[in-house]
């Protein structure tokens, strides 16, 4: 699809650093890393969460200071005062925790921070949609340029920040985890921005823990752990299975067996259930069953969680639980009843940063840890700690504040908060976003162990591979109707894609 | 993950921090203070240190329940006005209304009452501001400006002194001005507010709600019923400090407690609590509000300019927000 990258020209790396080295507090982010961008390569960064990918691509696009070590650009060396400053020398990065504004218009979010876009003191709307227009669509933003960005969805968002860069003409990019937000069809979009900003002698950084995609656009493969860099490779010279050895430092096992699921009795049966997004959606989930949710943008696979715990008005149809008439009216309602939902954007809608580890596991349950009112924090802290090691996390002190984990370990709290309410059915919506090979793994375990136990789980994930290996049915959701249920021993990509997309066969 | 010497170094510093201020506050009073006749330093007199207590009360009461109101992501500036309608209405009650009965009932069914309607003026706040969805700022505002003019409309816009021959008022003034009462019922309230915050799953709720609304309202947590009650904790907290203040002035005047709500709010940011919502101690608010009275005390002791007072008290708000800001360490990735 992407060809081989072209030779490199006379010039010499677009970036080149050398002994990069930062710590943050005590925590070692980067240790001595030398590593190099050619110009029309696309070069990925691999390596768990916590590796140090995020900080190299920080420190090179000027958002943090390197403690040691020196960059240097088209073979300049250079010390970035500030990320505004990087930016002006012709380098864009596309963070994976959005730096957009919600309350802005998606044409004022391009332009932000642009030299050329914010020349002039006055700023004219239609002068300014129509100089983002082009970069719009050349990332694929179906939105209006009018449009406020907080209504839009993660996946426009995520296109929103390409166009930005696109407008920068930037010479090297940074792409922090660019798809995790992304459906299939926004993905195949942007690999097609990538294979022309290549063409165009852009050297683009992938950082990214997908491997089928960073074997199918990028050029070298560079792998970090523990803050340094373990080596690089051609594409052509490695193997997903040699780099995932690479990362992690041990053989990641093949697709899991599920145990059958329990025949049986229906956890939770849904008839013709509509909200303002769901149109007659239909299913059933018997206990011990893994239902998985595939769908592509705007396919109500968010929605129909949200419309499960009561937080979005269900307008028509009828919902079951444990055989029983359920009306969805409110989250307590949806506790009350065994239901969990454990949310899309864990910063967002998931997790309290600040507060400790143990606070977070153990808010949406705390009245059983009392007596007369006041918390028992010794019970507190057992129940915590069970449901933490449930969920597999890692920590070191659970009275530290949660933001002071990796990614991955922060969703691993958030499950173990709704593993602690003991549901009957389980809503994960897409929960190895942006997380590592390591916590993915995990999060699939966790996923059997809980339907062994008899719980209901539905789940949604954006990588279907995983969905279809971790799943007993896949249900299939296009712009907000069910298109069918597919077995997963007879699903493939190709025939939920088909659905997905609308092309059913059916 | 850092040494376990180093997290330990790093969470006594943490305890320290919010007394470095008061402390640093404490040696300046002890440098600035004038002497005594007998070459005495007037400032650590008991006498003296237990008057900072008694002037800073009210403040202190009222700065308690605000640190509620503010880690749950809110702001109350009515209770200023709260405290000069709770100052005149316990004036008409005392002073004006004779019932038959003696000065014992007159005097608590005059606490009661307002008590209850400091926590309604709360309730209204709360319930317009979780249900209309108005900001804090802006229905704490309105209430500010209705309860003043609610307050002067209701006396006559005159001072009701408690003069010395009735009995409710007397005995009322003669009772609630009495240093050891008021600094018992600022030191309960603190303990309780204490207890509240740190061990009480509705403490929990407060800081969550705070800290992420959105992430409140997807564990199904009561966000209305926790924000509303700040609300009314604080509202019924400045009818308290109303009560004080009306026993200490000797009088009810609708025109007191003005701009009180500054230093309350400023106790708080002393303290460390953030605006922003999510984080704050109780401790930390007590440690600012005596911050605010030792500085008040020194200057006054050497006869400092009220005006020059005020510009001080800015620069200290400025400062020891800063000294919390600075050594705020990143976070890791």
């Amino acid at each position: 699809m992407i060809a081989p990258s072209p030779t490199v020209g006379s010039g010499g790396p677009a970036l080149a650093c050398t002994r990069l080295s930062k710590h943050y507090g005590g925590v070692r982010a980067l240790q001595g890393v030398d590593w190099e961008l050619q110009p029309g390569e696309v070069h990925a960064l691999c390596g768990e969460n916590g590796a140090g990918k995020s900080t190299l691509a920080r420190i090179c696009a000027g958002i943090a200071k390197p403690d040691s070590g020196e960059i240097r650009l088209g073979g300049r060396v250079v010390a970035w005062s500030g990320s505004d400053e990087a930016r002006r020398s012709g380098i864009g990065i596309i963070l994976q925790e959005l730096d957009l504004f919600a309350h802005l218009t998606v044409a004022e979010n391009v332009a932000l921070g642009n030299p050329a876009l914010e020349a002039r003191r006055w700023v004219s709307f239609p002068r300014l949609a129509e100089a983002v227009a082009p970069h719009l669509r050349e990332a694929g933003v179906a939105a209006d340029p009018g449009a406020t960005l907080g209504d839009l969805s993660v996946s426009q968002w995520q296109l929103v920040a390409i166009a930005r860069v696109l407008s920068l003409e930037a010479r090297v990019i940074f792409m922090d985890e660019p798809t995790s937000a992304l459906t299939d069809d926004a993905v195949e979009r942007l690999f097609a921005v990538i294979a022309r900003l290549k063409a165009r002698g852009v050297a683009i950084a992938y950082v990214s823990h997908k491997m089928s995609e960073i074997f199918r656009v990028c050029d070298r493969i560079s792998v970090m752990r523990d803050g340094e860099m373990i080596g690089t490779s051609r594409r052509a010279d490695t193997s997903i299975e040699a780099v995932i050895r690479q990362m992690v430092g041990r053989p990641l096992e093949g697709r899991r067996a599920l145990a059958p699921a329990r025949s049986g009795n229906s956890v939770l049966s849904a008839r013709s259930l509509s909200t303002r997004k769901l149109r007659g959606v239909s299913f059933d989930l018997a206990d011990g069953e893994i239902l998985g949710i595939a769908g592509l943008v705007a396919s109500g696979r968010s929605e129909l969680g949200r419309a499960l715990f009561g937080m979005t008005p269900v307008t028509g149809g009828t919902l079951e639980l444990a055989g029983k008439p359920y009306r969805p009216r409110g989250v307590p309602e949806a506790l009350r009843r065994g239901l969990a939902l454990v949310p899309e954007d864990r910063r967002r809608d998931g997790l309290f940063m600040r507060m400790s580890i143990r606070e977070n596991t153990t808010l949406a349950d705390l009245g059983r840890y009392c007596r007369r009112g006041f918390i028992r924090r010794a019970a507190e802290s057992g129940a915590a700690r069970a449901q933490l090691a449930r969920a597999s996390a890692r920590y070191g002190d659970d009275a530290l504040p949660v933001e002071t984990l990796s990614g991955g370990n922060q969703q691993k709290v958030l499950i173990a908060k709704w593993l602690l309410t003991r549901p009957g059915v389980c809503f994960l919506d897409d929960p190895t976003r942006g997380i590592d090979v390591g916590a993915k793994d995990d999060t699939y375990r966790m996923i059997a162990a809980l339907a062994a136990e008899g719980v209901g789980v539905l789940w949604v994930s954006s990588e279907l591979p995983e969905l279809i290996a971790n799943s007993h049915r896949i249900l299939v959701l296009h712009e907000g109707a069910p298109m069918g249920v597919l077995d997963s021993s007879a699903a493939t990509q190709e025939s939920v894609m088909r659905l997905a997309t609308g092309h059913g066969a059916r | 993950m850092s040494a376990p010497v180093g997290r330990n170094l790093g969470s006594a510093r943490q305890a320290v921090r919010p007394f470095i201020g008061l402390i640093l506050v404490l040696i300046l009073g002890v440098i600035l203070s004038p002497r005594g006749a007998h070459g005495g330093i007037v400032f650590i007199s008991a006498g003296n240190l237990t008057d900072i207590l008694l002037q800073q009360g009210e403040i202190g009461i009222m700065a308690l329940a605000m640190t509620l109101v503010v880690i749950a992501g809110g702001i109350d500036l009515s209770v200023g006005s709260v405290l000069a309608f709770s100052a005149s209405l316990a004036g008409i009650m005392l002073v004006r209304w004779t019932p038959g009965c003696g000065p014992g009932p007159q005097i608590a069914a005059t606490v009661a009452a307002v008590l209850v309607l400091g926590a309604a003026i709360g309730a209204v706040n709360g319930a317009i501001i979780t249900r209309l969805r108005l900001q804090p700022f802006v229905m704490t505002l309105a209430a500010m400006i209705g309860v003043r003019g609610l307050t002067k409309w209701m006396t006559g816009n005159t001072n009701i002194d408690f003069g010395f021959d009735a009995a409710a008022s007397a005995t009322f003034s003669d009772l609630f001005s009495r240093k050891p009462l008021i600094v018992a019922i600022w030191a309960v309230h603190a303990v309780a507010a204490h207890q509240v915050l740190a061990r009480t799953v509705y403490g929990r709720h407060l800081r969550a709600v705070g800290e992420n609304e959105r992430a409140a309202a997807f564990t199904g947590l009561p966000i209305r019923r926790a924000r509303t009650a700040t609300y009314v904790i604080c509202g019924a907290a400045a009818a308290l400090a109303g009560l004080v203040h009306a026993a200490r002035s000797h009088q009810g005047n609708p025109n007191d407690g003005v701009a009180y709500e500054l230093d309350v709010i400023a106790a708080v940011v002393i303290g460390g609590t953030a605006l922003s919502g999510g984080q704050g101690t109780i401790l930390g608010t007590v440690t600012g509000t005596l911050i605010l009275g030792v500085l008040t005390n020194v200057l006054r002791l050497r006869m400092v300019d009220s005006n020059v007072e005020l510009m001080v008290k800015a620069v200290i708000i400025i400062v020891a927000v800063w000294l919390q800001r600075r050594d705020r360490s990143p976070s890791p990735t």
